[in-house]
């Protein structure tokens, strides 16, 4: 059992945090109601690969945003002059403003700001880069593109698109990068450094990404099937998740549809092994999430999981749930069933997904899931197949990464 | 409650509680510690930019040496990991992280007993791109191999940008909050400014804090071609870490963090304006008036239209003047990711070589090239 991580007990202090508004950029759709929508029906979001060639490898499929166009979405930037994690980014946020239905001019008298988390940065201009290098050799880069690789730019896309002066900083923690981003944006506003904040995460689907997920083992050899005993690994997706956060007096000052209450949240790392989760760490970040958050176990009505899908993850995962909620394991679902592994983006989605639950009452499913392995255990319930009616009060989302970082946030609903 | 109608500075100004700085672990061209790069800096001993270039700091190292652009570069000579380390796990470790984890070896050292307790310490850690000789290796390799598969499963995970601060928790066991941060040339400063909010809230005891970066032929290339740095700039690595603590320590302080203020600026045209936000804010915000101001360590050095604008911004916040202007990139070079915390390094070495009496309070400046500003208030107690 590893030791407890520290523990803030944010219910008991500052001021409280919603969300109020919700931009997903998906492989399963454009908005985030057709991901809700779509979500709920189980709906299928990897198909083959078209943003690079593919056919040198074993397994060919990603879930990509196939009908992304920028323009459609973006009134600033030029999209020749950001790469696409960025792009991603500031159209999430674009349609999250939008969805919160709050005046820009509003986001500028308070401050608001962007922090977005992501995996691999902008790895679609590192690809174009390393394939100039491959045919030209180092001196043939075009500088224009190398200005592009900084992941900051994701973060700066946002708030360049949306003309933001408030504290704009990327977190690329990996794979759960967009649950740290929303913990530290609801630290700002919660704190009083910040009245209004855009959080959440992007990555884009990239050669190296795909190849060395293959070379680790950790591949699905079809589509990812998490908590299945069948289960093979992921399948690389891609996307841009935002959501909305501000302080509760002002969502209801302005009369704002409230989706969820950041109840509390927290962060711990393994520092034990690079790749390979570790049960008592993730428990201790899971009793650490519900000390913060000034709920019991009990209360949790959903877990939105990490669930990639790799043999060894979700069984680890069921086993540091089982450690706090003994044998009532709240249902625990895998949206990577359907979007695949968006990388920096995932607990983004995981996020939106759980507002998206909360306000129109159902759990997310695992979707090509028919029954739970028999191996994670009595009472693991994933919601195999298709989203199901339920009134959820207290969600918990997950997000793990490369590196042992855990993060866990707990939303609420506010009635 | 503030409404749409308010002016700006909505969010809160409130006064910030010191931070404080108990060690600093640094890994640059000048050597290890706080001391030669003070001394690097007085003695001007290595000039970053223009020829002549000196000799013990202008060649490439590695196995691209020769694959470098022709500009200046002031790599940290002869560095084996496996001298600070030993050679256990050290196999795949890149270049990046074996500068952080041997910078946090070296204030981690300097921690007592109790101190070290691994789940109330965590690592708030800068970096824009991770690793780019790894990266860009890897790339190459999927690129060109007949299996386009078959990359190094053992270095892939270096690939991901939070590499290095997972690498520093798993080496010395610290289990707290584990973050990296991406700003531009801010970076080191949105880390610092990062830690400052998780210790206020408690989220963490301690937080080793820094920025680190890496010279390779790709990534210098890709800074040449995009000529954003002044013909003749030299680029740098290393990195630069920090113990940061929100209790007083029983013993000595380097430094006390004060107010960090960040800001972005969509429009170019006022990019002096924005830093100067974010000065005024950060002096507001630490008791501190303009004219208390004793050092600037600036941040866009050897930069293209930015080394003014930061110069401008400066000045504008400090009511015209500039107090004595410290700038560690014409000693290490463009250390970019790692730049403000060497920045940072510089004003303590500075200090502690010139056995400075009585206090001084200093400025950590940065301005990047989409519009992030960042400025931080430090002070030399006593």
């Amino acid at each position: 059992m590893a030791e407890p991580v520290q523990s803030v007990n944010d219910a008991a202090a500052g001021r409280r945090v919603v969300i109020t508004g919700l931009g997903a950029v998906s492989p399963v759709g454009i908005g985030a109601d057709v991901f809700a929508s779509a979500v709920r029906a189980g709906a299928s979001g990897t198909a083959p690969i078209e943003s690079f060639d593919a056919s040198g490898f074993p397994r060919r499929k990603a879930g990509e945003v196939l009908d992304f166009e920028p323009t459609d979405h973006l009134k600033r930037l030029d999209p020749g002059q950001w790469g696409r994690s960025g792009l991603l980014a500031a159209a999430a946020a674009r349609l999250a403003v939008a969805d919160a239905g709050i005046d820009e001019g509003r986001l500028e008298t308070a401050q608001a700001g962007a922090i977005m988390g992501t995996t691999s940065g902008e790895s679609a201009v590192v690809q174009a880069l390393a394939e100039q290098w491959v045919a030209g050799g180092l001196e043939s880069l075009d500088g224009e593109l190398a200005g592009q690789t900084p992941a900051s730019r994701i973060a700066n896309a946002v708030s360049a698109e949306l003309r933001l002066t408030g504290e704009t900083q990327t977190i690329p923690t990996a794979c759960s990068a967009s649950n740290y981003a929303l913990g530290y944006a609801y630290d700002l506003v919660r704190s009083g450094e910040a009245d209004v904040m855009l959080a959440g995460g992007a990555d884009a689907v990239n050669r190296l990404t795909h190849a060395g997920f293959y070379a680790l083992g950790a591949m699905a050899e079809d589509v990812p099937r998490p908590f299945a005993a069948d289960r093979s690994g992921i399948v690389t997706g891609e996307g841009g998740a935002v959501l909305v956060l501000e302080t509760y007096d002002s969502a209801r000052e302005r009369g704002a549809r409230i989706y969820a209450e950041i109840l509390g949240y927290a962060a711990n790392c393994d520092a034990a092994h690079m790749v390979h989760p570790d049960a008592a760490s993730i428990a201790a970040c899971i009793r650490a999430a519900h000390e913060a958050a000034g709920v019991d176990p009990s209360q949790i009505d959903y877990i939105c999981a990490h669930g990639t899908g790799t043999p060894t993850n979700d069984s680890t995962e069921v086993a540091a749930a089982r450690e706090v909620f003994g044998d009532r394991i709240p249902p625990i679902s895998s949206i990577k069933s359907m979007l695949g592994h968006t990388m920096g983006a995932a607990s983004g989605f995981g996020a939106i997904a759980c507002c998206k639950a909360l306000e129109q009452d159902f759990l997310p499913p695992t979707a090509n899931v028919t029954e739970p392995d028999p191996e994670l255990g009595e009472g693991v319930d994933c919601v195999p197949g298709t989203g199901r009616a339920a009134r959820l009060d207290i969600v918990q989302n997950h997000g793990f990464a490369f590196g042992g970082n855990n993060v866990i946030t707990i939303l609420g609903r506010v009635s | 409650m503030t409404t749409a109608t308010a002016a700006p500075a909505a969010a809160t100004t409130a006064t910030v509680e010191p931070l404080y700085v108990t060690g600093a672990g640094v890994v640059s061209s000048a050597g290890h510690g706080l001391a030669p790069l003070a001394e690097a800096l007085r003695s001007k001993s290595a000039v970053s930019y223009g020829d002549p270039v000196g000799e013990s700091y202008g060649d490439p190292v590695g196995d691209d040496a020769d694959a470098y652009p022709p500009r200046p570069v002031r790599a940290v000579q002869g560095f084996r990991v496996q001298d600070h380390l030993g050679r256990k796990g050290t196999k795949y470790l890149d270049r990046l992280t074996s500068f952080g984890l041997v910078a946090c070896k070296e204030v981690l050292e300097g921690l007592e007993g109790t101190e070290r307790e691994g789940g109330r310490t965590g690592v708030v850690l800068a970096t824009n791109t991770g690793s780019v000789s790894t990266h860009s290796t890897l790339l190459y390799d999927t690129l060109t191999l007949e299996k386009p598969y078959l990359v190094n499963p053992g270095r892939f995970p270096n690939t991901v940008m939070n590499s290095t601060s997972g690498q520093i928790a798993i080496r010395n066991g610290l289990r707290g909050l584990n973050a990296t941060v991406a700003g531009g040339q801010t970076a080191s400063l949105l880390a610092f400014r990062h830690a400052r909010l998780a210790l206020s809230l408690g989220r963490a005891e301690r937080l080793l804090v820094g920025g680190a970066e890496e010279l390779s032929a790709p990534a210098a290339w890709a800074w040449h071609r995009t000529g954003v740095l002044r013909e003749g700039a030299a680029l740098g690595e290393g990195a630069a870490v920090f113990t940061v603590q929100k209790e007083a320590p029983a013993g000595g302080v380097l430094a006390e963090i004060l107010a960090c203020e960040v800001r972005f600026t969509p429009d170019p045209r006022q990019y002096a304006d924005g830093l100067a936000d974010a000065v005024s804010r950060a002096l507001d915000r630490s008791g501190v008036r303009p004219e208390e101001v004793d050092d600037v360590s600036l941040g866009a050095v050897h930069h293209r239209g930015l080394e003014r604008i930061e110069e401008r911004g400066v000045r504008a916040a400090l009511g015209g003047g500039l107090p004595r202007a410290v700038r560690v990139a014409d000693v290490l070079g463009e250390t970019y990711s790692a730049s403000g915390a060497m920045q940072l390094a510089a004003l303590l070495g500075l200090w502690e070589a010139e056995e400075a009496v009585g206090p001084r309070t200093a400025l950590v400046t940065s301005v990047g090239r989409d519009g992030n500003a960042a400025a931080l208030v430090v002070r030399r107690p006593r």
